[in-house]
Protein backbone atom coordinates (compact mmCIF):
# COMPACT_ATOMS: atom_id res chain seq x y z
CA UNK A 1 0.00 0.00 0.00
CA UNK A 2 1.13 3.53 -0.85
CA UNK A 3 -0.05 6.20 1.50
CA UNK A 4 0.21 10.00 1.58
CA UNK A 5 -0.20 11.48 5.05
CA UNK A 6 -0.92 15.16 5.46
CA UNK A 7 1.26 16.23 2.53
CA UNK A 8 1.87 19.92 1.96
CA UNK A 9 3.92 21.43 -0.80
CA UNK A 10 4.83 25.01 -1.64
CA UNK A 11 6.55 26.72 -4.50
CA UNK A 12 7.96 29.97 -3.19
CA UNK A 13 5.18 31.66 -1.22
CA UNK A 14 2.54 29.74 -3.06
CA UNK A 15 1.15 26.72 -1.20
CA UNK A 16 0.04 24.41 -3.98
CA UNK A 17 -0.80 21.29 -1.98
CA UNK A 18 -2.49 22.06 1.29
CA UNK A 19 -2.47 18.90 3.33
CA UNK A 20 -3.72 15.81 1.55
CA UNK A 21 -4.25 12.19 2.58
CA UNK A 22 -4.53 9.37 0.05
CA UNK A 23 -4.24 5.60 0.01
CA UNK A 24 -3.52 3.33 -2.94
CA UNK A 25 -3.63 -0.45 -2.84
CA UNK A 26 -2.09 -2.80 -5.36
CA UNK A 27 -4.49 -4.30 -7.90
CA UNK A 28 -6.86 -1.32 -7.78
CA UNK A 29 -7.45 1.60 -10.12
CA UNK A 30 -7.68 5.12 -8.70
CA UNK A 31 -8.54 8.42 -10.25
CA UNK A 32 -7.35 11.87 -9.34
CA UNK A 33 -9.80 14.25 -10.94
CA UNK A 34 -10.07 18.02 -10.92
CA UNK A 35 -9.99 21.16 -13.01
CA UNK A 36 -6.87 22.70 -14.58
CA UNK A 37 -4.31 23.97 -12.12
CA UNK A 38 -5.73 22.41 -8.94
CA UNK A 39 -2.53 20.45 -8.27
CA UNK A 40 -3.05 17.02 -9.84
CA UNK A 41 0.31 16.77 -11.62
CA UNK A 42 1.99 18.16 -8.52
CA UNK A 43 0.62 15.27 -6.47
CA UNK A 44 1.99 12.84 -9.07
CA UNK A 45 5.44 14.46 -8.95
CA UNK A 46 5.49 14.41 -5.16
CA UNK A 47 4.73 10.68 -5.12
CA UNK A 48 7.37 10.01 -7.78
CA UNK A 49 9.89 12.13 -5.85
CA UNK A 50 11.07 14.60 -8.51
CA UNK A 51 13.84 16.83 -7.22
CA UNK A 52 11.78 20.04 -7.04
CA UNK A 53 8.86 18.30 -5.36
CA UNK A 54 9.95 17.56 -1.82
CA UNK A 55 6.92 18.02 0.45
CA UNK A 56 7.24 20.78 3.03
CA UNK A 57 5.24 18.69 5.45
CA UNK A 58 3.88 15.16 5.75
CA UNK A 59 5.08 11.69 4.86
CA UNK A 60 4.77 9.08 2.17
CA UNK A 61 4.65 5.42 3.15
CA UNK A 62 5.21 2.40 0.96
CA UNK A 63 4.09 -0.84 2.60
CA UNK A 64 4.47 0.82 5.97
CA UNK A 65 7.98 2.13 5.26
CA UNK A 66 8.53 5.90 5.21
CA UNK A 67 9.90 6.75 1.75
CA UNK A 68 9.63 10.54 2.02
CA UNK A 69 13.41 10.89 2.00
CA UNK A 70 14.05 8.32 -0.76
CA UNK A 71 15.55 9.62 -3.99
CA UNK A 72 13.84 9.49 -7.34
CA UNK A 73 15.95 6.53 -8.47
CA UNK A 74 15.25 4.63 -5.25
CA UNK A 75 11.52 5.20 -5.53
CA UNK A 76 11.58 3.98 -9.12
CA UNK A 77 13.48 0.90 -7.99
CA UNK A 78 10.93 0.24 -5.29
CA UNK A 79 8.23 0.04 -7.96
CA UNK A 80 6.80 3.53 -8.48
CA UNK A 81 6.51 4.78 -12.03
CA UNK A 82 5.20 7.90 -13.76
CA UNK A 83 3.62 8.43 -17.15
CA UNK A 84 4.45 12.09 -17.80
CA UNK A 85 1.80 14.47 -18.99
CA UNK A 86 4.34 15.86 -21.52
CA UNK A 87 7.19 13.36 -21.86
CA UNK A 88 10.68 14.73 -22.64
CA UNK A 89 12.35 14.25 -26.01
CA UNK A 90 15.74 12.62 -26.58
CA UNK A 91 17.98 13.14 -29.60
CA UNK A 92 19.70 10.12 -31.06
CA UNK A 93 17.88 7.51 -28.96
CA UNK A 94 15.73 5.02 -30.81
CA UNK A 95 12.35 3.89 -29.54
CA UNK A 96 13.84 0.42 -29.17
CA UNK A 97 16.76 1.59 -27.00
CA UNK A 98 14.53 3.92 -25.02
CA UNK A 99 12.23 1.05 -24.14
CA UNK A 100 15.11 -1.31 -23.47
CA UNK A 101 16.89 1.19 -21.22
CA UNK A 102 20.17 -0.72 -20.77
CA UNK A 103 18.29 -3.83 -19.70
CA UNK A 104 18.45 -7.27 -21.26
CA UNK A 105 15.15 -7.57 -22.97
CA UNK A 106 13.75 -9.73 -25.73
CA UNK A 107 12.89 -7.88 -28.90
CA UNK A 108 9.55 -9.71 -28.96
CA UNK A 109 8.60 -8.28 -25.59
CA UNK A 110 9.23 -4.74 -26.85
CA UNK A 111 7.27 -5.42 -30.03
CA UNK A 112 4.35 -6.87 -28.12
CA UNK A 113 4.23 -3.82 -25.89
CA UNK A 114 4.29 -1.43 -28.84
CA UNK A 115 1.34 -3.30 -30.33
CA UNK A 116 -0.49 -2.97 -27.03
CA UNK A 117 -0.25 0.83 -27.31
CA UNK A 118 -1.27 0.83 -30.98
CA UNK A 119 2.16 1.50 -32.45
CA UNK A 120 3.22 -0.75 -35.33
CA UNK A 121 6.66 -2.10 -34.25
CA UNK A 122 8.17 -2.17 -37.76
CA UNK A 123 7.38 1.51 -38.19
CA UNK A 124 8.51 2.71 -34.77
CA UNK A 125 11.37 0.61 -33.38
CA UNK A 126 14.04 2.54 -35.32
CA UNK A 127 12.47 5.99 -34.97
CA UNK A 128 14.07 8.42 -32.57
CA UNK A 129 12.36 9.61 -29.39
CA UNK A 130 13.05 13.18 -30.52
CA UNK A 131 11.04 16.20 -31.64
CA UNK A 132 10.00 14.44 -34.83
CA UNK A 133 7.57 12.13 -33.05
CA UNK A 134 4.10 13.63 -32.78
CA UNK A 135 2.73 14.38 -29.32
CA UNK A 136 0.45 11.36 -29.42
CA UNK A 137 3.17 9.03 -30.69
CA UNK A 138 5.54 10.22 -27.96
CA UNK A 139 2.89 9.64 -25.33
CA UNK A 140 2.26 6.11 -26.58
CA UNK A 141 6.00 5.34 -26.46
CA UNK A 142 6.02 6.57 -22.85
CA UNK A 143 3.05 4.36 -22.09
CA UNK A 144 4.97 1.39 -23.54
CA UNK A 145 7.98 2.34 -21.41
CA UNK A 146 5.84 2.34 -18.25
CA UNK A 147 4.37 -1.04 -19.10
CA UNK A 148 7.83 -2.55 -19.58
CA UNK A 149 8.92 -1.28 -16.16
CA UNK A 150 6.24 -3.50 -14.58
CA UNK A 151 5.61 -1.03 -11.76
CA UNK A 152 3.76 -1.83 -8.56
CA UNK A 153 2.37 1.71 -8.55
CA UNK A 154 1.90 3.60 -11.78
CA UNK A 155 0.87 7.24 -11.93
CA UNK A 156 -0.64 8.07 -15.30
CA UNK A 157 -0.79 11.84 -15.75
CA UNK A 158 -3.47 12.62 -18.33
CA UNK A 159 -2.91 9.39 -20.27
CA UNK A 160 -5.36 10.51 -22.94
CA UNK A 161 -3.97 14.00 -23.59
CA UNK A 162 -2.65 14.32 -27.13
CA UNK A 163 -4.08 10.95 -28.01
CA UNK A 164 -6.91 10.57 -30.52
CA UNK A 165 -10.39 9.41 -29.51
CA UNK A 166 -9.74 6.15 -31.36
CA UNK A 167 -7.06 5.33 -28.80
CA UNK A 168 -9.21 5.91 -25.73
CA UNK A 169 -10.08 2.21 -25.79
CA UNK A 170 -6.36 1.45 -25.86
CA UNK A 171 -5.83 3.49 -22.68
CA UNK A 172 -8.58 1.59 -20.92
CA UNK A 173 -6.97 -1.64 -22.15
CA UNK A 174 -3.59 -0.56 -20.75
CA UNK A 175 -5.15 0.37 -17.40
CA UNK A 176 -6.68 -3.09 -17.25
CA UNK A 177 -3.34 -4.62 -18.23
CA UNK A 178 -1.71 -2.96 -15.22
CA UNK A 179 -4.56 -4.06 -12.99
CA UNK A 180 -4.19 -7.65 -14.16
CA UNK A 181 -0.46 -7.44 -13.39
CA UNK A 182 -1.47 -6.53 -9.86
CA UNK A 183 -0.33 -2.90 -10.05
CA UNK A 184 -2.06 0.01 -8.40
CA UNK A 185 -3.00 2.46 -11.15
CA UNK A 186 -3.36 6.14 -10.30
CA UNK A 187 -4.98 7.93 -13.22
CA UNK A 188 -4.90 11.71 -13.35
CA UNK A 189 -7.55 13.02 -15.70
CA UNK A 190 -10.46 15.32 -16.30
CA UNK A 191 -12.07 13.05 -18.79
CA UNK A 192 -15.10 11.24 -17.42
CA UNK A 193 -14.84 8.34 -19.92
CA UNK A 194 -11.54 7.46 -18.30
CA UNK A 195 -12.51 8.30 -14.73
CA UNK A 196 -15.61 6.13 -14.87
CA UNK A 197 -13.37 3.10 -15.47
CA UNK A 198 -11.56 3.64 -12.20
CA UNK A 199 -12.62 2.16 -8.90
CA UNK A 200 -11.98 4.94 -6.42
CA UNK A 201 -11.63 8.65 -7.07
CA UNK A 202 -10.14 11.68 -5.37
CA UNK A 203 -11.60 14.99 -6.43
CA UNK A 204 -9.01 17.71 -6.03
CA UNK A 205 -9.83 21.37 -5.62
CA UNK A 206 -7.36 24.10 -4.69
CA UNK A 207 -4.68 21.67 -3.55
CA UNK A 208 -6.97 19.69 -1.27
CA UNK A 209 -8.95 16.47 -1.53
CA UNK A 210 -12.43 17.92 -1.78
CA UNK A 211 -14.31 14.64 -2.06
CA UNK A 212 -13.33 11.01 -2.37
CA UNK A 213 -15.17 7.78 -2.85
CA UNK A 214 -16.50 5.39 -5.45
CA UNK A 215 -15.65 6.76 -8.93
CA UNK A 216 -19.22 6.81 -10.29
CA UNK A 217 -20.36 9.01 -7.44
CA UNK A 218 -17.38 11.37 -7.63
CA UNK A 219 -17.54 11.68 -11.41
CA UNK A 220 -21.22 12.54 -11.38
CA UNK A 221 -20.59 15.18 -8.71
CA UNK A 222 -17.65 16.52 -10.74
CA UNK A 223 -19.78 16.72 -13.88
CA UNK A 224 -22.58 18.53 -12.16
CA UNK A 225 -20.56 20.92 -10.02
CA UNK A 226 -16.98 21.34 -11.19
CA UNK A 227 -17.34 21.08 -14.95
CA UNK A 228 -18.84 24.53 -15.20
CA UNK A 229 -17.33 25.94 -12.03
CA UNK A 230 -13.96 26.74 -13.52
CA UNK A 231 -12.40 28.26 -10.43
CA UNK A 232 -9.70 26.56 -8.45
CA UNK A 233 -10.13 28.39 -5.16
CA UNK A 234 -13.44 26.93 -4.12
CA UNK A 235 -12.30 26.22 -0.58
CA UNK A 236 -10.95 29.71 0.04
CA UNK A 237 -14.10 31.29 -1.28
CA UNK A 238 -16.26 29.19 0.97
CA UNK B 1 44.73 -3.17 -54.52
CA UNK B 2 48.22 -1.82 -55.22
CA UNK B 3 50.27 -2.11 -52.09
CA UNK B 4 53.58 -0.32 -52.39
CA UNK B 5 56.54 -2.71 -52.15
CA UNK B 6 58.29 -2.62 -48.82
CA UNK B 7 55.19 -1.22 -47.06
CA UNK B 8 53.17 -4.42 -46.76
CA UNK B 9 53.66 -4.54 -43.00
CA UNK B 10 52.48 -0.97 -42.42
CA UNK B 11 49.49 -1.60 -44.66
CA UNK B 12 48.58 -4.73 -42.68
CA UNK B 13 48.98 -2.97 -39.36
CA UNK B 14 46.72 -0.04 -40.33
CA UNK B 15 44.06 -2.28 -41.79
CA UNK B 16 44.09 -4.40 -38.66
CA UNK B 17 43.65 -1.41 -36.33
CA UNK B 18 40.84 -0.16 -38.53
CA UNK B 19 39.08 -3.52 -38.56
CA UNK B 20 39.41 -3.87 -34.81
CA UNK B 21 37.91 -0.42 -34.18
CA UNK B 22 35.06 -0.61 -36.64
CA UNK B 23 34.28 -4.26 -37.36
CA UNK B 24 34.37 -3.26 -41.03
CA UNK B 25 36.23 -5.79 -43.16
CA UNK B 26 35.77 -4.13 -46.54
CA UNK B 27 39.18 -2.44 -46.86
CA UNK B 28 40.85 -5.38 -48.59
CA UNK B 29 38.06 -6.04 -51.00
CA UNK B 30 39.00 -5.40 -54.65
CA UNK B 31 35.65 -3.76 -55.38
CA UNK B 32 36.27 -1.02 -52.83
CA UNK B 33 38.09 2.16 -53.79
CA UNK B 34 40.71 2.94 -51.15
CA UNK B 35 43.51 5.35 -50.43
CA UNK B 36 45.75 4.31 -47.58
CA UNK B 37 48.37 6.67 -46.25
CA UNK B 38 50.86 5.77 -43.57
CA UNK B 39 52.94 8.64 -42.28
CA UNK B 40 54.23 10.49 -45.30
CA UNK B 41 53.79 7.60 -47.69
CA UNK B 42 50.84 6.41 -49.75
CA UNK B 43 51.02 2.68 -49.08
CA UNK B 44 47.90 1.42 -50.82
CA UNK B 45 45.71 2.61 -53.67
CA UNK B 46 42.72 1.04 -55.30
CA UNK B 47 40.57 2.74 -57.85
CA UNK B 48 37.26 1.81 -59.41
CA UNK B 49 35.70 2.61 -62.78
CA UNK B 50 35.14 6.33 -63.35
CA UNK B 51 37.49 7.35 -60.56
CA UNK B 52 41.11 8.45 -60.90
CA UNK B 53 43.52 8.80 -58.03
CA UNK B 54 46.98 10.33 -58.30
CA UNK B 55 49.41 10.76 -55.48
CA UNK B 56 52.70 12.53 -55.02
CA UNK B 57 55.04 12.57 -52.07
CA UNK B 58 57.34 15.55 -51.81
CA UNK B 59 60.77 15.44 -50.30
CA UNK B 60 59.67 17.78 -47.51
CA UNK B 61 57.09 15.21 -46.42
CA UNK B 62 53.95 16.72 -47.96
CA UNK B 63 51.63 14.11 -49.45
CA UNK B 64 49.39 15.32 -52.27
CA UNK B 65 46.45 13.29 -53.47
CA UNK B 66 44.21 14.16 -56.40
CA UNK B 67 40.89 12.43 -56.72
CA UNK B 68 38.83 12.88 -59.82
CA UNK B 69 35.46 11.33 -60.49
CA UNK B 70 34.06 11.42 -64.01
CA UNK B 71 30.58 12.72 -64.83
CA UNK B 72 27.72 10.24 -64.43
CA UNK B 73 29.68 7.90 -62.18
CA UNK B 74 27.84 6.05 -59.48
CA UNK B 75 30.07 4.35 -56.95
CA UNK B 76 27.87 1.97 -54.97
CA UNK B 77 30.37 1.05 -52.26
CA UNK B 78 31.91 3.75 -50.05
CA UNK B 79 35.36 5.04 -50.99
CA UNK B 80 37.72 4.57 -48.04
CA UNK B 81 40.34 7.12 -47.11
CA UNK B 82 42.51 5.74 -44.41
CA UNK B 83 45.23 7.90 -42.96
CA UNK B 84 47.40 6.55 -40.19
CA UNK B 85 50.60 7.19 -38.38
CA UNK B 86 52.50 4.31 -36.87
CA UNK B 87 55.61 6.03 -35.51
CA UNK B 88 55.60 7.61 -32.07
CA UNK B 89 56.21 11.24 -33.02
CA UNK B 90 56.22 13.46 -36.02
CA UNK B 91 54.15 15.40 -38.47
CA UNK B 92 51.80 14.30 -41.20
CA UNK B 93 50.79 16.83 -43.82
CA UNK B 94 48.22 15.89 -46.41
CA UNK B 95 46.72 17.87 -49.24
CA UNK B 96 43.67 16.43 -50.96
CA UNK B 97 42.20 17.83 -54.12
CA UNK B 98 38.86 16.47 -55.23
CA UNK B 99 37.15 17.18 -58.50
CA UNK B 100 33.81 15.49 -58.64
CA UNK B 101 31.82 15.60 -61.85
CA UNK B 102 28.15 16.11 -62.51
CA UNK B 103 25.52 13.45 -61.80
CA UNK B 104 27.89 11.58 -59.57
CA UNK B 105 26.87 9.58 -56.55
CA UNK B 106 29.61 8.76 -54.08
CA UNK B 107 30.17 8.23 -50.39
CA UNK B 108 33.55 8.80 -48.75
CA UNK B 109 34.51 7.20 -45.48
CA UNK B 110 37.56 8.68 -43.94
CA UNK B 111 39.27 7.23 -40.90
CA UNK B 112 42.17 8.68 -39.15
CA UNK B 113 44.09 6.08 -37.20
CA UNK B 114 46.40 7.73 -34.73
CA UNK B 115 46.20 5.28 -31.86
CA UNK B 116 49.91 4.60 -31.46
CA UNK B 117 51.39 8.05 -31.35
CA UNK B 118 52.75 10.07 -28.45
CA UNK B 119 53.05 13.43 -30.15
CA UNK B 120 51.79 14.13 -33.63
CA UNK B 121 50.63 17.03 -35.72
CA UNK B 122 48.23 15.76 -38.36
CA UNK B 123 47.35 18.44 -40.87
CA UNK B 124 44.91 17.77 -43.67
CA UNK B 125 43.81 20.36 -46.16
CA UNK B 126 41.14 19.49 -48.69
CA UNK B 127 39.61 21.30 -51.60
CA UNK B 128 36.55 19.81 -53.16
CA UNK B 129 34.51 20.85 -56.13
CA UNK B 130 31.23 19.05 -56.72
CA UNK B 131 29.64 19.39 -60.17
CA UNK B 132 25.95 19.66 -60.92
CA UNK B 133 23.22 17.38 -59.60
CA UNK B 134 25.58 15.15 -57.70
CA UNK B 135 25.13 13.46 -54.36
CA UNK B 136 28.18 13.27 -52.13
CA UNK B 137 28.54 12.24 -48.52
CA UNK B 138 31.68 12.37 -46.42
CA UNK B 139 32.07 10.67 -43.06
CA UNK B 140 35.14 11.31 -41.01
CA UNK B 141 35.88 9.22 -37.98
CA UNK B 142 38.90 9.57 -35.76
CA UNK B 143 40.72 7.15 -33.49
CA UNK B 144 43.38 8.77 -31.38
CA UNK B 145 45.82 7.80 -28.69
CA UNK B 146 44.52 8.07 -25.12
CA UNK B 147 47.54 10.11 -24.00
CA UNK B 148 46.19 13.26 -25.63
CA UNK B 149 49.31 13.99 -27.71
CA UNK B 150 47.50 14.18 -31.02
CA UNK B 151 46.90 17.54 -32.69
CA UNK B 152 44.57 17.25 -35.65
CA UNK B 153 43.87 20.07 -38.04
CA UNK B 154 41.49 19.56 -40.92
CA UNK B 155 40.72 22.45 -43.20
CA UNK B 156 38.14 21.85 -45.90
CA UNK B 157 37.02 24.27 -48.59
CA UNK B 158 34.23 23.30 -50.90
CA UNK B 159 32.18 24.54 -53.76
CA UNK B 160 28.91 22.76 -54.43
CA UNK B 161 27.48 23.41 -57.85
CA UNK B 162 23.86 23.64 -58.93
CA UNK B 163 21.42 21.07 -57.66
CA UNK B 164 23.97 19.00 -55.78
CA UNK B 165 23.72 17.62 -52.27
CA UNK B 166 26.59 17.26 -49.86
CA UNK B 167 26.56 15.92 -46.34
CA UNK B 168 29.40 15.51 -43.91
CA UNK B 169 29.74 13.92 -40.52
CA UNK B 170 32.79 14.49 -38.40
CA UNK B 171 32.93 12.23 -35.34
CA UNK B 172 35.56 12.10 -32.64
CA UNK B 173 33.67 10.50 -29.79
CA UNK B 174 35.29 7.14 -29.12
CA UNK B 175 38.85 8.07 -28.21
CA UNK B 176 40.69 11.03 -26.67
CA UNK B 177 40.70 14.16 -28.80
CA UNK B 178 43.95 15.72 -27.70
CA UNK B 179 43.72 18.93 -29.67
CA UNK B 180 41.51 19.36 -32.67
CA UNK B 181 40.85 22.17 -35.08
CA UNK B 182 38.17 21.59 -37.69
CA UNK B 183 37.36 24.18 -40.33
CA UNK B 184 34.71 23.66 -42.99
CA UNK B 185 34.00 26.42 -45.42
CA UNK B 186 31.35 25.68 -47.96
CA UNK B 187 30.01 27.64 -50.88
CA UNK B 188 26.65 26.63 -52.29
CA UNK B 189 25.37 27.53 -55.74
CA UNK B 190 21.81 27.49 -57.04
CA UNK B 191 19.60 24.77 -55.52
CA UNK B 192 22.57 23.16 -53.79
CA UNK B 193 22.11 21.67 -50.34
CA UNK B 194 24.54 20.89 -47.56
CA UNK B 195 24.16 19.15 -44.24
CA UNK B 196 27.14 19.34 -41.88
CA UNK B 197 27.31 17.60 -38.57
CA UNK B 198 30.11 17.31 -36.04
CA UNK B 199 30.15 15.49 -32.74
CA UNK B 200 33.04 15.62 -30.35
CA UNK B 201 33.58 14.26 -26.84
CA UNK B 202 36.20 16.17 -24.86
CA UNK B 203 37.99 14.63 -21.89
CA UNK B 204 40.82 15.70 -19.58
CA UNK B 205 42.57 18.75 -21.03
CA UNK B 206 41.38 18.36 -24.63
CA UNK B 207 41.17 21.46 -26.78
CA UNK B 208 38.43 21.64 -29.39
CA UNK B 209 37.98 24.28 -32.06
CA UNK B 210 35.27 24.00 -34.68
CA UNK B 211 34.41 26.47 -37.37
CA UNK B 212 31.70 25.83 -39.90
CA UNK B 213 30.82 28.35 -42.59
CA UNK B 214 27.92 28.17 -45.00
CA UNK B 215 28.05 30.58 -47.94
CA UNK B 216 24.63 30.43 -49.51
CA UNK B 217 25.49 32.16 -52.76
CA UNK B 218 23.00 30.52 -55.08
CA UNK B 219 19.27 31.09 -55.34
CA UNK B 220 17.31 28.55 -53.31
CA UNK B 221 20.44 27.00 -51.83
CA UNK B 222 20.14 25.63 -48.33
CA UNK B 223 22.39 24.41 -45.59
CA UNK B 224 22.43 23.14 -42.03
CA UNK B 225 25.51 23.13 -39.83
CA UNK B 226 25.12 21.39 -36.51
CA UNK B 227 27.74 20.78 -33.84
CA UNK B 228 27.43 18.84 -30.63
CA UNK B 229 30.20 18.93 -28.06
CA UNK B 230 30.24 17.06 -24.78
CA UNK B 231 32.85 18.74 -22.64
CA UNK B 232 34.06 17.06 -19.44
CA UNK B 233 37.02 17.46 -17.05
CA UNK B 234 39.15 20.43 -18.16
CA UNK B 235 38.06 20.49 -21.80
CA UNK B 236 38.30 23.76 -23.67
CA UNK B 237 35.85 23.97 -26.58
CA UNK B 238 35.13 26.83 -28.92
CA UNK B 239 32.58 26.58 -31.71
CA UNK B 240 31.99 29.17 -34.42
CA UNK B 241 29.13 28.74 -36.87
CA UNK B 242 28.58 31.22 -39.66
CA UNK B 243 25.95 31.44 -42.35
CA UNK B 244 25.75 33.99 -45.14
CA UNK B 245 22.51 34.35 -47.06
CA UNK B 246 23.58 36.03 -50.28
CA UNK B 247 20.85 34.99 -52.68
CA UNK B 248 17.07 34.97 -52.86
CA UNK B 249 15.36 32.07 -51.09
CA UNK B 250 18.61 30.86 -49.60
CA UNK B 251 17.95 29.13 -46.28
CA UNK B 252 20.49 28.38 -43.62
CA UNK B 253 20.32 26.97 -40.12
CA UNK B 254 23.20 26.71 -37.70
CA UNK B 255 23.01 24.90 -34.43
CA UNK B 256 25.45 24.33 -31.63
CA UNK B 257 24.83 22.31 -28.49
CA UNK B 258 27.54 22.14 -25.90
CA UNK B 259 26.87 19.97 -22.91
CA UNK B 260 29.20 20.54 -20.02
CA UNK B 261 30.03 18.38 -17.06
CA UNK B 262 32.11 19.62 -14.16
CA UNK B 263 33.32 23.03 -13.11
CA UNK B 264 36.65 23.14 -14.90
CA UNK B 265 35.49 23.11 -18.50
CA UNK B 266 35.59 26.19 -20.66
CA UNK B 267 33.20 26.28 -23.58
CA UNK B 268 31.83 28.92 -25.87
CA UNK B 269 29.79 29.22 -29.02
CA UNK B 270 29.64 32.08 -31.45
CA UNK B 271 26.98 32.15 -34.14
CA UNK B 272 27.07 34.66 -36.97
CA UNK B 273 24.25 35.16 -39.42
CA UNK B 274 24.58 37.65 -42.22
CA UNK B 275 21.88 38.28 -44.80
CA UNK B 276 22.63 40.15 -48.02
CA UNK B 277 19.34 39.47 -49.71
CA UNK B 278 15.93 40.21 -48.22
CA UNK B 279 14.53 36.93 -49.47
CA UNK B 280 17.15 34.83 -47.70
CA UNK B 281 16.34 33.31 -44.33
CA UNK B 282 18.82 32.28 -41.66
CA UNK B 283 18.21 30.83 -38.22
CA UNK B 284 20.32 29.61 -35.35
CA UNK B 285 19.93 27.64 -32.18
CA UNK B 286 22.51 27.37 -29.47
CA UNK B 287 22.75 25.98 -26.00
CA UNK B 288 25.55 25.69 -23.53
CA UNK B 289 24.92 24.03 -20.21
CA UNK B 290 24.61 20.88 -18.25
CA UNK B 291 22.46 17.95 -19.25
CA UNK B 292 18.77 18.80 -19.36
CA UNK B 293 17.27 18.21 -15.91
CA UNK B 294 13.89 17.00 -17.18
CA UNK B 295 15.59 14.42 -19.40
CA UNK B 296 17.69 13.25 -16.45
CA UNK B 297 14.69 12.93 -14.16
CA UNK B 298 12.66 11.16 -16.83
CA UNK B 299 15.26 8.40 -16.88
CA UNK B 300 15.87 8.41 -13.13
CA UNK B 301 12.12 7.89 -12.70
CA UNK B 302 12.70 4.63 -14.55
CA UNK B 303 15.34 3.51 -12.07
CA UNK B 304 18.59 4.77 -13.61
CA UNK B 305 21.03 6.57 -11.34
CA UNK B 306 21.94 10.13 -12.27
CA UNK B 307 25.26 8.91 -13.74
CA UNK B 308 23.60 6.20 -15.79
CA UNK B 309 20.95 8.60 -17.03
CA UNK B 310 23.59 11.16 -18.06
CA UNK B 311 25.55 8.52 -19.94
CA UNK B 312 22.40 7.30 -21.71
CA UNK B 313 21.53 10.83 -22.84
CA UNK B 314 25.05 11.69 -23.98
CA UNK B 315 25.40 8.42 -25.90
CA UNK B 316 22.30 9.39 -27.81
CA UNK B 317 23.54 12.90 -28.52
CA UNK B 318 26.90 11.67 -29.76
CA UNK B 319 25.73 8.58 -31.65
N1 LIG C 1 6.94 26.52 -11.12
C1 LIG C 1 5.80 26.97 -10.58
N2 LIG C 1 5.77 28.12 -9.91
C2 LIG C 1 4.62 28.58 -9.37
N3 LIG C 1 3.45 27.92 -9.46
C3 LIG C 1 3.43 26.76 -10.12
C4 LIG C 1 4.60 26.21 -10.73
N4 LIG C 1 4.28 25.06 -11.31
C5 LIG C 1 2.96 24.88 -11.10
N5 LIG C 1 2.45 25.91 -10.41
C6 LIG C 1 1.06 26.08 -10.01
O1 LIG C 1 0.66 24.98 -9.23
C7 LIG C 1 -0.71 24.69 -9.47
C8 LIG C 1 -0.85 23.21 -9.71
O2 LIG C 1 -0.24 22.84 -10.91
P1 LIG C 1 -0.42 21.40 -11.52
O3 LIG C 1 0.42 21.31 -12.72
O4 LIG C 1 -0.21 20.41 -10.46
O5 LIG C 1 -1.96 21.42 -11.94
P2 LIG C 1 -2.84 20.30 -12.64
O6 LIG C 1 -3.98 20.03 -11.75
O7 LIG C 1 -2.00 19.16 -13.02
O8 LIG C 1 -3.36 21.06 -13.91
P3 LIG C 1 -3.65 20.54 -15.42
O9 LIG C 1 -5.01 19.94 -15.40
O10 LIG C 1 -3.66 21.80 -16.23
O11 LIG C 1 -2.57 19.62 -15.79
C9 LIG C 1 -1.14 25.55 -10.64
O12 LIG C 1 -1.94 26.58 -10.16
C10 LIG C 1 0.13 26.08 -11.20
O13 LIG C 1 -0.04 27.37 -11.74
MG1 LIG D 1 -1.35 18.39 -14.88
Amino acid sequence: MLELRDIKYSKGDNEIIKGINMKFEEGNVYCIIGNNGVGKSTIGYIIMGLSDYRPSQGNIFLDGKDITELSLTERAKSGISLLWQEPARFDGITVENYLKLNRDMKKEEIEETLKLVNLEPSRYMRRYVDKKLSGGERKKVELASCILLKPKYVIMDEPDSGIDIMSLDMIVKVINHFKKMGSAVIVITHRKEIAINCGYSYLICAGKVFLDGESKKIVSYYEKTCDNCGHVNYLEEE
Amino acid sequence: MDIVKGYEKEFEELVEIYEKNTNDKSLRSPGVATIIVSGNKVVGLNSVKGMHIKSKERADGLVMIDVEIEDNTIIPIPVHLCTGFLKKRGEQILKFNYIIGSNVKVKFKSHCILTKVEKLHHYMESDMYIGKNSFVTYEDEHFHDEGGGVFVETITRMKIDEGSFFSSKFYETKTRVGRINVVMDIELLKDAKADLESKIYGREDDIIDIKEVLRLNGENSSGIAKSTVFATDRTNAHVVNEAYGNAPYARGHIECNEIVKGNSVEVSTLPLLKVMNDKAELTHEASVGRINQVQLETLMAKGLTEEEAAEFIVNGLLS
